[in-house]
């Protein structure tokens, strides 16, 4: 009896931690929650994270990464930009080399984006969305990427 | 004349050590955060092993090892850019750019100052950064000034850059410079230099036109257009003893594109230069120019290869007065791309430079190198 009841725990130990993992199965673009950007398109979204200038009301789009996530990344790479990490590198060291086109700010954790964002106005980064969900002080502008 | 090129060395030793302290104490402290900072800085390094053998000339014979360090610095504020290249190697230490740009829109940038030329495809699409290209060697119609280049590789003055994005999303980009160029001395043109103003050069005009079918892709193709008043150390070397100066005209068509695990990159240019000698002018004209495909194997596995050609170079007067340069090349070259931002590169190669005749030397190449960055 005592065995069989373990094994129902297991069950519902996995069961919870799969919940939690599809709830982060999504990747949302953020702003500070009270930063102006209402509306951005993923052209514009993939732009500004190649270093082309994206400007709104006449300000310029600041795009910042967050480095400790790999996973994240992974898919922020492959479904947004439609590129590997490899190549994306690549990509910003070949237009800054040419042009002194900055890169994008790269923060170590989420609680440097949230940081950055707050004193950046017109800067965005990417999140899973249960992170997003979770903290008031950002807004999400909108769902990158969803697990089908 | 001899204490002006002393002290002109002596500034040039003072910048360069001044900038490697600098550089040096920036990438140490680790003091710029890439989160809010508008400065960045990122270091190229790569050391090559290189072989010639099975030479025409058994004297040419020779095998070396060679380290760069490359520093790229750049400040980026809403009206004003500025980028420095300094390059630190076993042979030399050089501010290769320094330029500052007036930042007119998003598309446009006015640059001042010492800059790669834009008739250049190779050169300014990877400057002195060796990880970013694929292969070791570089084309020798794009070769450096110092490694008898054919055509001016740094240019001082003023560069003109617009980008038209049009509905369609394709791009054209527009791009005129006008400056200083380089002279011929000894048996290689040799760029102005900042710290010797009064070194006698003469004027460097280009235009670059390129057009890329979709704004956020790499392929792209264009054409470039040159004319360079190339002043002439005629002491320097006795086959320029009645060569008074060279005008050199340029016609380029170039190409950087992917398709699918495939890239090609190819430059051909059309050079035509008149030598005016005290005893008249000589008209030389030649092409020359490369093809270079690469197949990404996977995603740490590129295989390469690259032919260097031309037409009626063989004979060219301008040419035999840069016996280095590489004339015919045919090379075949793997690399593996390892741990993020490492590069292991080996390539063989069957070449001939120009010398002094119309036969040419030839020997065979084979270097090994490891490439990475730093950022």
């Amino acid at each position: 009896m005592r065995r069989v009841g373990s094994q129902v725990l297991l069950v519902l130990a996995m069961m919870l931690s799969m919940t939690a993992s599809w709830a982060d199965d999504a990747v949302v673009l953020v702003c500070a929650n009270d930063g102006p950007i209402a509306d951005i398109s993923s052209l514009e979204v993939r732009k500004t994270y190649l270093g082309i200038s994206v400007r709104i009301a006449g300000i310029p789009v600041r795009p910042v990464r967050q480095r400790d996530d790999d996973r994240l990344n992974l898919i922020f790479l492959q479904s947004v930009m439609a590129m590997s990490q490899k190549s994306y590198e690549r990509r910003l060291l070949s237009m800054m080399l040419k042009y002194g086109t900055p890169r994008p700010a790269e923060v170590d954790d989420r609680e440097e984006m949230i940081d950055t964002l707050e004193r950046n106005p017109y800067a965005v980064g990417y999140m899973w969305k249960s992170d997003a969900e979770s903290d008031p002080r950002v807004r999400t502008i909108k769902v990158l990427w969803q697990k089908l | 004349m001899k204490s002006r090129r002393k002290m002109a060395h002596r500034h040039r030793w003072r910048a360069a050590v001044l900038a490697k302290i600098l550089m040096l104490f920036t990438l140490a402290s680790g003091q710029i955060s890439r989160a809010e900072s508008p400065h960045d800085i990122v270091a190229f390094l790569s050391v090559q092993g290189f072989e010639k053998f099975s030479a025409s000339d058994p004297m040419l014979e020779e095998s070396n090892i060679h380290s760069t360090a490359d520093f790229l610095y750049t400040y980026n504020s809403d009206r004003f850019r500025f980028l420095g290249e300094f390059i630190w190697s076993d042979s030399e230490a050089e501010m290769e750019r320094l330029q500052a740009a007036w930042v007119i829109d998003d598309q446009t940038l006015l640059w001042f100052g010492r800059f790669h030329s834009i008739s250049n495809y190779w050169t300014t699409e990877f400057h002195h950064g060796q990880y970013l290209q694929t292969s070791i060697s570089r084309p020798g119609l794009e070769e450096w000034e110092d490694a008898s280049g054919p055509a001016p590789s740094h240019v001082t003055g003023a560069l003109f850059q617009h980008d038209f994005v049009l509905e369609n999303q394709s791009a054209l980009n527009f791009a005129f410079a006008a400056g200083i160029a380089p002279k011929f001395e000894g048996q290689q043109l040799v760029a102005f230099d900042v710290f010797d103003p009064a070194s006698g050069h003469d004027l460097a005009v280009t235009g670059r036109l390129t057009y890329r079918p979709e704004v956020l892709s790499m392929n792209q193709i264009g054409l470039t257009i040159s004319h360079n008043d190339i002043a002439v150390d005629s002491d320097s070397n006795p086959a320029l003893s009645d060569l008074n100066s060279i005008r050199q005209a340029t016609l380029g068509f170039f190409t950087n594109w992917h398709w699918d695990k495939w890239r090609v990159l190819s430059n051909w240019m059309y050079f035509d230069i008149d030598m005016q000698y005290g005893s008249g002018t000589v008209n030389d004209r030649f092409l020359l120019g490369y093809v270079q495909a690469e197949y990404e194997a996977s995603e740490d596995w590129t295989i390469f290869g690259r032919t260097e050609l031309g037409d009626d170079e063989d004979d060219s007067t301008y040419l035999s007065l840069l016996p280095a340069v590489v004339a015919h090349r045919h090379m075949l070259g793997v690399r593996w791309d390892f741990a993020d931002r490492h590069g292991l590169t080996f390539e063989i190669a069957d070449t001939s430079q120009q010398a002094d005749s119309p036969q040419h030397d030839s020997f065979k190449e084979a270097r090994i190198q490891w490439s990475a960055v730093f950022r």
